[in-house]
């Protein structure tokens, strides 16, 4: 982005304090979590998960889809935070956060799709990261469920723009990237970096959401930026997209993030992509469940 | 297009961890075939093991998976297997996403190369047609695009298939209701003339499809197959040992002219079988492409 358009962005997006706010209680639990594993509490952390009943539910019904556990029924907060671990729980609260984000009623389109993409292309980046052992795994889930974080800004503060962009690129089956790009000038990913620096997110979920469109354009290295650029075009192909087919044909080993990616994973060259996307077709059913079931709570 | 490797619509995903020897028979199946089944399918496939326990004389399915294992009955056995995981139906339409990327996509793509080289000629085999469903559903797409997309242009499906009364039949074009369940009723009325029960194809769409036998096997006669822009080939390769796959998808390639696009059954995939053909994702399906030349996919 240009300097120019980076300063009329952020004048246009000055109003961030007016996105959504953390639940009150998030901050303290998400301080919780980070603690080295042997200083974490779990009485404090059931306390404070406990005193939002809202999170509470959200967090059980997320810990018993076998997309975050399989196999094991949970039915006490407690028993959640135990069986779970700090790393499941913390990307479980940040899940149940980003399901409070949604801009009801100015969303251009199906809010319900903008989730099961946002919550696959995190579950199918974590996938795709402990098949290729992907170093520091534990990052990846956070930075596929952010990704599109530009998204939740241009539908929150930019509601025209976005709803002219999102029209194009389903009346033209292109991404709304490219779609952003040629009606606004700007995209999610120029937006979503303006958050990411409001919040102070970490580094790297800052590069993805900037750059998970454009990862030969990373500074430094891009192994995790290029993941997620594989993952979410992985999620818009088999049905985990906004709602719509893009009219597109990948060659994903010709992609740019393919050889990115190699370059910090070199057992990518024999990874057998045909049967990852076959294994993507189980979970798109399940993440479409976990959300219709989140969204009607 | 032979018959569909197993029912999608097949048993819901079970709570309990899968049994350890259905996942390894799970692999070995897809090693053997390249035929993946998912982990809601573990109830399906052990239905089917379950299956051919009686006649083997086993009492469980470690034991059937100890008789898999076995360099003496592997290959006979897997093969019983993918006989048992095979159901023998099909129908019209059988794959919307595939036909999508055909129509949407790579005709499209073909034509706008073909006519920067003024060539106006278009050729599809359905290698394994059965009993002509995948064939006819062929012809009435590209049918539907004679007046549009495909003005100026000539083309011709050709259909083969190893087994003689599945050639009669599909030739005869006489087909029952279920197998046009996928089908429009607007295209039910364009191409099928109703017969009591059943529906004829209508002349117009037999005429666009030429039926002949073919055994992947004789190599003399795949070496006359040539210049096809695409091939589909749905359930077919199971059926061959890795020496023969290899062979037989080697010519697939060679079959095929540089830009061409190869597509296999919704769950199969060339992984360890071809090196030469590079797997391309559509919305929804997935395909192999003979390259044209050094390309790139538009991947932002």
């Amino acid at each position: 982005m240009n300097t120019i358009v980076d300063g009329a962005l952020r004048s246009r997006v000055k109003n961030l304090e007016a996105m959504p706010a953390m639940p009150a209680i998030l901050g303290p639990l998400l301080r919780c979590l980070e603690l080295p594993p042997d200083q974490i509490e779990v009485e404090k952390v059931t306390e404070l998960i406990s005193c939002d009943k809202s999170i509470a539910a959200q967090c059980l019904r997320m810990a018993n889809s076998s997309l975050f556990s399989r196999h094991t029924s949970i039915e006490t907060v407690r028993g959640a935070v135990i069986s779970l671990g700090a790393r499941r729980l913390r990307d479980i609260l940040w899940s149940t956060y980003f399901i409070r984000l949604a801009p009801k009623g100015r969303w251009p389109l199906n809010p319900t799709a903008f989730w099961e993409h946002s919550f696959g292309c995190a579950l199918v980046s974590q996938q795709l990261a402990e098949k290729i052992c992907l170093p520091e795994p534990e990052k990846v889930y956070l930075c596929g469920l952010l990704h599109d974080l530009g998204e939740v800004v241009n539908a929150t503060l930019l509601p025209d723009e976005f709803k002219s962009a999102a029209e194009f690129a389903v009346n033209n089956n292109v991404s709304l990237f490219e779609a952003e790009k040629e009606n606004l000038g700007f995209t999610h990913c120029d937006t979503g970096k303006l958050l990411a620096d409001y919040w102070s997110l970490s580094p790297d979920i800052q590069n993805v959401i900037e750059f998970h469109h454009t990862p030969e354009l990373t500074p430094g290295p891009a192994g995790l930026v290029a993941l997620v650029n594989l993952s979410d075009l992985l999620c818009r192909l088999r049905g985990m997209g906004y709602g719509y087919d893009e009219l597109r044909e990948i060659d994903f080993r010709e992609a740019p993030a393919w050889s990115l990616l190699q370059q910090a994973v070199p057992r990518l060259e024999i990874f057998d992509i045909a049967r990852f996307t076959l294994e993507l077709d189980v979970e798109a059913d399940e993440i479409r469940s976990l959300v219709a079931s989140a969204f009607n709570s | 297009m032979t018959s569909s490797p197993f029912l999608l619509e097949q048993a819901g995903r079970s709570a309990a961890p899968p049994d350890p020897s259905l996942v390894r028979i799970r692999d070995l199946i897809y090693k053997a075939c390249g035929i993946y089944l998912p982990d809601n399918k573990f109830y399906f496939l052990n239905e089917r093991c379950s299956r051919r326990l009686k006649p083997l004389g086993l009492r469980s399915i470690r034991e059937y998976l100890d008789l898999l294992s076995s360099p003496k009955d592997a290959e006979s056995e897997v093969r019983n297997l993918l006989n048992e995981i095979t159901v023998g139906e099909t129908c019209f339409f059988r794959n919307p996403h595939q036909l999508d990327a055909l129509r949407r996509i790579i005709l499209p793509k073909i034509k706008a190369a073909k006519e920067k080289l003024s060539f106006t000629r278009l050729k599809l085999w359905s290698a394994g047609c059965s009993t002509g469903e995948e064939p006819y559903t062929l012809a009435m797409l590209l049918l539907e695009e004679c007046s549009a997309l495909l003005k100026g242009f000539t083309w011709q499906i050709v259909a083969t298939d190893l087994n003689d009364l599945s050639l009669a039949k599909a030739q005869e074009g006489i087909f029952d209701a279920y197998a046009l369940r996928n089908t429009s009723p607007l295209y039910q009325q364009k191409y099928f003339q109703r017969r009591g029960p059943h529906f004829a194809v209508s002349d117009e769409l037999k005429a666009r499809v030429s039926f002949s036998r073919l055994n992947l096997h004789d190599e003399s006669k795949l070496l006359f197959m040539k210049d096809n822009d695409v091939i589909f080939c749905a359930n077919v390769l199971i059926y061959f040992d890795l020496t023969s796959k290899r062979r037989i998808v080697g010519h697939f390639f060679g079959n095929l002219l540089p830009g061409g696009y190869f597509f296999l059954g919704h769950s199969e995939s060339l992984y360890g079988v071809n090196d030469d053909f590079h797997l391309v994702h559509f919305p929804g399906a997935t395909a192999y492409c003979r390259p044209p030349g050094p390309s790139g996919g538009n991947s932002r």
